[in-house]
């Protein structure tokens, strides 16, 4: 795992480097940089992306109403996230208005997958760091897991298998549904598959419920046996409605981890306003709000804005983590209880979503017509992984000009990498980087639960 | 009883080693496949993950029975796994339309995306995005983006288990609940209008859907929504095996019968719409399409 230095390319004679590769149980490839001083003093660590896929460029040419089903294959995780985002963006070039029905359709489809790509991260990706922290890789997986306590891991996946059930009866499938169109949706669902998927999301309450308490249980004891670390610092920003993140808000939500005020701006002034800062040494392009030095995006930021009372049961545990650690949760540990409680929260809005969708009269038409024609859009929605954002330009002939793609690793990199180095120069010492310690930093990136495919499109 | 894997010591009779390693993806395969839940995890916990680096901490490549890779040949560094894994494996199966086919990356041609990296220490990306065979040996192909995660699965276990895996040599319409209008098609859009509220055709209704020209087996997932089939499983064996020897006329003659109209008028339609009809077979569907349209032993 560890290399030496000269085969890393390290330029500077002075500088060693040493290469933590592959980090493992996150999506996509990456590897850990540790720069040290000649005398072995940490100078900088950072998470490098090392992936190129060149969507943006791709994707110029090609009939703009194809353009979405492109971008959705910017990410394996998030893809119809980036669906959305792309088919918004030419909404807003186009001057298309969405049926009503159809943005609410659309919104529980997005629910519904936010709550499965969570559950799933945190069966695969983050349960064996808390569960098993300390095992060999041999257990440490969720295989370990599951000899070790079958029931806890068949729960979890019961409340996955039905949400992605309710998902495949609404939209026809679960791994990367393609109802959502420029101008709306293809097709409402009938009121049986509606009604099968209310009482399929009816089912699952109760998995959550455990899921969160285990959540809760395992960052107790991980703040317990873990050296935290310096508190993450900088800001945490999310897409809100009236401070609520919401998964198409009307304001960005930036608030300081130190404390201090919320700033809001208009969605398009913020898009405006993202600056991007390239490092030759990273297939991830960082992106900078001005006048912000650093940004969070994700679960842990949206439940540190906090939950409304439209969802009550995820209100209601997003206090007691607030009672139990205070406001803002400002440690990477709590990303387990931030994706758990959030779990909670897109199931009580799916069935709120499904319940309003059931009203949907035979004869509203779920999608408007839509026509390319020169201009451009933008659009940001919420992720699993945290804000998107996709600009694009339709040309004269109904094509697309140009496309740009913000994703959630690039606006976290910043922050991430600084983080990162903290927790490098606390715990590692010398070029002889212990499995421990290389552990320790794996988990850092993990908790900002990072896909490389996305952060590179 | 089966023999022990490839790293299998007497008394690992049936233990197999597996693994599973993404070059070039979005991650939707892999996203596919552990969507399965409990069903692949206890089957994972009755064999041995010997690498795999969504799953498990281990961080080089390790022998292996069986190894599911996603995703197509693009970096230098890419290239360098795939062969590495060929040269410590038995068996691949290229899981999701990235490694079958080249996927989306193969869109544009022999172009790279972005200038070459200013760092040396990051992978160098090749010219063209290459499907996974172009450079070893596959055991099995599970076309789509992303495969049904049944599919993944029953893949997999067909290869540990040693019996053969389901295909699918009908087309997506061939699962399509719809029906058939009367009457021509006028023209071919990519929009639904204002959207389909009927269980009728979508190509018969004017919607470019490939279902007809398509490889089944995905249950037509998208067309039973009311989404066009973008092809994303590729060609069907009825395609490939045509005497006409070009995915493309092919295509042609498949769309007009279904959506009754003349060949030419269905090829003049489509005339500005040609990336679309390949969007995962890569820049040079002809050749490369044919050269894996079916899985061995068919």
């Amino acid at each position: 795992m560890i290399e030496d230095p000269e085969a890393g390319g390290a330029r500077d004679p002075e500088v060693q480097k040493v290469r933590l590769y592959p980090v493992t149980r996150i999506e996509g490839r990456g590897d850990i940089e540790i720069l040290f001083t000649p005398d072995q003093k940490v100078i900088e660590a950072r998470f490098r992306g090392l992936d190129n896929r060149g969507l943006e460029k791709l994707v110029q040419g090609l009939p703009a109403l194809r353009a979405p089903t492109v971008l959705a294959r910017a990410c394996g995780t998030c893809g119809t996230f980036h669906q959305l985002a792309a088919c918004r963006a030419l909404e807003a070039a186009c001057g298309v208005e969405v049926p009503e029905a159809a943005g609410t359709f659309r919104e529980l489809v997005c629910w519904l997958l936010l709550t499965a790509s969570h559950l799933q991260t945190i069966a695969y990706l983050a349960l064996p760091d808390f569960a098993l922290p300390t095992s060999d890789a041999a257990v440490k997986n969720i295989t370990g897991i599951y000899m070790v306590d079958q029931e806890t891991i068949a729960r979890l996946f019961a409340a996955m298998n039905a949400v992605n059930e309710s998902v495949q009866c609404l939209a026809g499938n679960h791994f990367r549904p393609a109802v959502i169109v420029p101008g709306g949706v293809s097709a409402f669902p009938g009121r049986s598959e509606r009604d099968l998927a209310l009482e399929l999301l009816e089912g699952c309450s109760s998995d959550l419920r455990e899921t969160m308490r285990l959540a809760e249980m395992l960052t107790r004891r991980e703040s317990r046996i873990m050296e935290t670390g310096a508190p993450l610092t900088g800001h945490y920003m999310a897409s809100t409605v009236e401070g609520i993140p919401e998964l198409i808000g009307d304001e960005i939500s930036i608030s300081p981890f130190g404390g201090g005020e919320t700033e809001t701006v208009d969605p398009v002034a913020f898009i405006d306003s993202v600056e991007e800062h390239p490092v030759p040494w990273s297939g991830v392009v960082p992106l900078k709000v001005a006048g912000v030095d650093s940004t969070m995006v994700g679960p842990l930021a949206r439940l540190n804005h906090g939950f409304g009372d439209d969802t009550p049961a995820a209100q209601l545990e997003s206090m007691r983590c607030f009672e139990q650690w205070e406001r803002p949760l400002d440690r990477e540990s709590f990303f387990l209880v931030a994706l758990a409680c959030e779990a909670i929260r897109g199931l009580e809005k799916a069935r709120g979503l499904t319940g309003e969708l059931r009203e949907v009269s035979a004869s509203e038409k779920p999608c408007a017509e839509i026509e390319p024609a020169a201009g451009a859009g933008s659009a940001v929605v919420e992720s699993p992984r945290g804000l998107i954002a996709h600009v694009l330009e339709v040309d004269d002939a109904g094509r697309i000009g140009s496309c740009r793609i913000m994703s959630p690793l690039q606006f976290n990199y910043t922050l991430m990498n600084r983080h990162l180095t903290n927790v490098a120069r606390k715990n590692v010492r010398g070029i002889e980087v212990v499995d421990a310690d290389a552990a320790r930093l794996q988990f850092a990136v993990r908790s900002f639960n990072p896909c490389v495919p996305c952060g590179t499109h | 009883m089966r023999p022990p894997g490839v790293q299998g010591a007497p008394g690992d009779e049936g233990l197999m080693y597996i693994a599973t390693a993404a070059l070039s993806a979005c991650g939707g395969c892999e996203n596919s496949l552990l969507s399965i839940g409990e069903p692949l995890v206890a089957f994972l916990s009755e064999h041995t993950i010997s690498f795999s680096s969504l799953l498990l901490d281990r961080h080089s490549v390790s022998p292996s029975d069986v190894v599911l890779v996603s995703g197509c040949v693009r970096t230098t560094e890419e290239l360098r796994l795939a062969l590495e894994i060929d040269r410590t494996s038995r068996k691949i199966v290229a899981v999701g339309s990235c490694a079958v086919y080249g996927g989306v990356a193969g869109l544009r041609g022999p172009e790279p995306p972005q200038d070459e990296r200013p760092d040396d220490t990051l992978p160098q990306v090749e010219p063209v995005a290459e499907p996974l065979d172009s450079r070893v040996a596959v055991e099995l192909y599970v076309p789509g983006c992303p495969p049904p995660p049944r599919l993944i699965f029953d893949a997999l276990k067909s290869v540990v288990e040693g019996y053969t895996p389901l295909h699918f040599d009908g087309t997506v319409c061939s699962d399509c609940p719809r029906t058939l209008p009367r009457g021509r098609t006028k023209s071919l859009t990519l929009h639904p209008g204002r959207g389909h509220d009927e269980d009728v055709c979508l190509l018969g209704k004017g919607m470019l859907c490939m279902g007809p020209v398509t490889r089944g087996g995905c249950r037509a997932a998208c067309t039973s929504a009311g989404a066009a089939c973008s092809g994303c499983r590729g060609p069907s064996d009825m395609v490939l095996s045509s005497q006409l020897h070009s995915v493309y006329s092919d295509t042609v003659a498949c769309l007009a019968r279904t959506s009754r109209q003349r060949p030419e008028k269905v090829a003049g339609q489509i005339s500005t719409m040609l990336d679309i009809l390949y969007l995962y077979t890569g820049g040079d569907p002809e050749t490369r399409a044919r050269a894996k349209e079916r899985v061995p032993g068919d």
